[in-house]
């Protein structure tokens, strides 16, 4: 019982007009070759430190997509009305797990610099030795194929699903969709959870933390949320989806970061706190790293600007519902992920402090470009929402 | 204050509706005849009804506030103050400065979280001004059956805009039934 006027949209949807955008794309075309043929020169230059810091880039967008993809899966598991008309921006940034999984390559090209775990013979050291039926190339390379494919490929079967409703409505698509989606909440939970194991907590292979995981979701799941208003807002600038995405929704994305501002503070907190106070030494060498030298100063920016800052900011009613005041806030919240993801990663290269690199940047910018570049490719070729979904109608009426 | 010819006190004039639509529809026509001292009742809450009662924010969440921070000051004051300055102990070596405060965290964050809870709880109770005895709308026999399905709107006697005639009217207009004088006691 809405007052708000809708006009419902027409059949054929609202497109994206690459046209208008052909100087950006080609701009990020260009961007993205030069910057990975610098980055080719680099791994050749400085293969160690190029290694962590194209890790570092993969796993700040890898978590992003990942996300993204979450929020898909969740909406079909959960038969969300709300998120109808955002779906497709999910659908899209979900996609690019694809070109990530291409971006993977170089991990295991350069792994000998990445994963000392690796070269170190049976017998060297005990406490690897009894994690080698994990910790083993073989393994790590058929786990690698098998997360990557799955995010892969549920990524592009629900995109296909989702497209195919567009041009009949039928409404088997969405109960197949749902049914993929079934499957893939409990293999995202182990694929998300044993990538983040393999790809960032194996760094380091004496560490171990059981949170691991869950920590790496709760970053991902709040900082796509966040990419997810960007995105959008970016598209109503462009003078997309006006009719289509109101306040309210935005009011709910907010809702969602907040929550996951919360969520991460909490598990980031109860892995800090169980380990600092139990204080073995296996555990703590993770935090001591982080907690000392320059690394300190990023690990408290980290603490105060992505909880204490945004928390709350995100509480306040009338920001989430300001597209634009949420926009700045969504994209605090995606430096401080790549803050996050930075502490993961590069720490485990300099343990005796903070050391940036060019490299780092040029990751961050290759990757960045490449996936920006693919994506103003995906959204021309649908409607921007789903023009043909059952639940449409109550999705631009959601009023909360 | 307004009083029948028996000398009853005049709580509110009152009317049941057909359905959770006609009852929403008729909210806004009484929102919009500038009636400030009014409120509808149904089994159910009716989704966009605030909207349609013109209510705007409620200020529930500004005691909730004040009740969080109240529960995060109160457990510093009580972990930091012995553990601190009354009576520090060495416990694994811990410190007892600021720096121990990832232990007490746990505990800040359940205070705050309780008191905030409690804050909802008996604010929500205060601002509606509840727990009470009896409410008028009992007086009125039909009204029992808003547990089930009546849909009831009464505008009070002591809203500035009330007469008996005009309100009676604008009852008529929007659809109500069984319009009717509620008595105070």
């Amino acid at each position: 019982m809405s007052e708000r006027l809708q006009t419902v949209p027409t059949p054929e949807g609202e497109y994206f007009d690459s046209g208008r955008f052909a100087g950006l794309s080609f701009l990020l075309g260009l961007v993205a070759v030069v910057a990975l043929v610098l980055c080719v020169v680099g791994a050749v230059l400085n293969p160690h430190q190029f290694s962590y810091s194209w890790l570092f880039a993969f796993a700040f967008f890898f978590t992003l997509c990942a996300g993204c993809f979450f929020w898909t899966i969740v909406h079909h598991a959960t038969d969300a009305e709300w998120s109808v008309v955002v779906r497709r921006q999910l659908e899209n940034l979900g996609a690019l797990l694809t070109v990530l999984a291409l971006l993977f390559v170089p991990i295991l090209l350069l792994r000998h610099h990445l994963f000392a775990w690796m070269d170190i013979p049976r017998g060297v050291e005990e406490s690897l030795d009894t994690k080698r039926a994990y910790l083993n190339w073989p393994f790590f390379l058929v786990r690698a194929v098998v997360f990557l494919g799955f995010f892969l490929l549920a990524a592009l079967a629900l995109r296909r699903l989702s497209v195919r409703q567009d041009s009949d409505g039928n409404p088997w698509f969405t109960i197949g969709m749902r049914k993929v989606s079934f499957i893939s909440l409990p293999m995202f939970a182990l694929c998300l959870t044993f990538g983040a194991f393999d790809w960032f907590m194996s760094l380091n292979y004496r560490w171990f933390s059981t949170m691991f995981g869950v920590y790496i979701f709760a970053g991902a799941a709040g900082s796509s949320m966040s990419l997810l208003v960007l995105v959008i807002t970016a598209l109503r600038q462009a003078g997309y989806l006006k009719d289509v995405v109101t306040v309210e929704h935005y009011h709910i994305m907010g809702k969602w970061m907040l929550a996951f501002c919360v969520f991460w503070a909490y598990i980031g907190f109860g892995q800090y706190m169980l380990i600092w106070y139990a204080n073995i030494p296996e555990e703590t060498q993770f935090f001591i790293t982080r907690n000392t030298q320059s690394w300190w100063v990023l690990s408290m920016l980290l603490v105060i600007g992505r909880f204490f800052i945004a928390f709350p900011i995100l509480l306040m009613r009338s920001i989430k519902k300001h597209p634009h005041q949420l926009s700045i806030v969504a994209g605090w919240i995606l430096c401080m992920q790549m803050l996050d993801i930075y502490l993961i990663v590069l720490p485990a290269l300099h343990g005796t402090g903070f050391r940036p690199s060019i490299w780092d940047l040029l990751s961050l910018i290759a990757i960045g470009a490449t996936l920006g570049f693919v994506y103003l490719r995906l959204v021309p070729r649908t409607s921007l929402f789903p023009v043909r979904d059952p639940r449409l109608i109550e999705s631009l009426q959601t009023v909360n | 204050m307004i009083k029948t010819p028996y000398g009853h006190k005049v709580y509110a004039m009152a009317a049941e509706y057909q359905s959770a639509a006609a009852l929403y529809e008729a909210a806004k026509r009484v929102r919009d005849a500038g009636f400030r001292r009014w409120d509808v009742y149904s089994a159910f809450p009716i989704h966009g009804m605030d909207e349609a009662m013109g209510l705007g924010k409620s200020w529930l969440s500004g005691w909730v506030l004040f009740g969080g921070i109240s529960g995060l000051l109160t457990a510093a004051l009580v972990e930091f103050g012995p553990s601190s300055i009354l009576y520090p102990v060495d416990v694994h070596g811990k410190p007892t400065n600021f720096f121990t405060v990832p232990a007490f965290f746990p505990i800040m964050f359940e205070l705050t979280v309780l008191f905030a809870a409690f804050a909802a709880f008996f604010a929500w109770q205060g601002m509606n001004r509840l727990p009470r005895w009896n409410h008028p709308m009992f007086n009125w026999e039909r009204f029992s059956r808003v547990t089930n399905d009546g849909f009831f709107l009464a505008i009070e006697a002591r809203d500035p805009r009330f007469t008996e005639t005009g309100v009676r009217q604008l009852l008529e207009e929007t659809g109500g039934q069984h319009i009717t004088i509620v008595h105070e006691d």
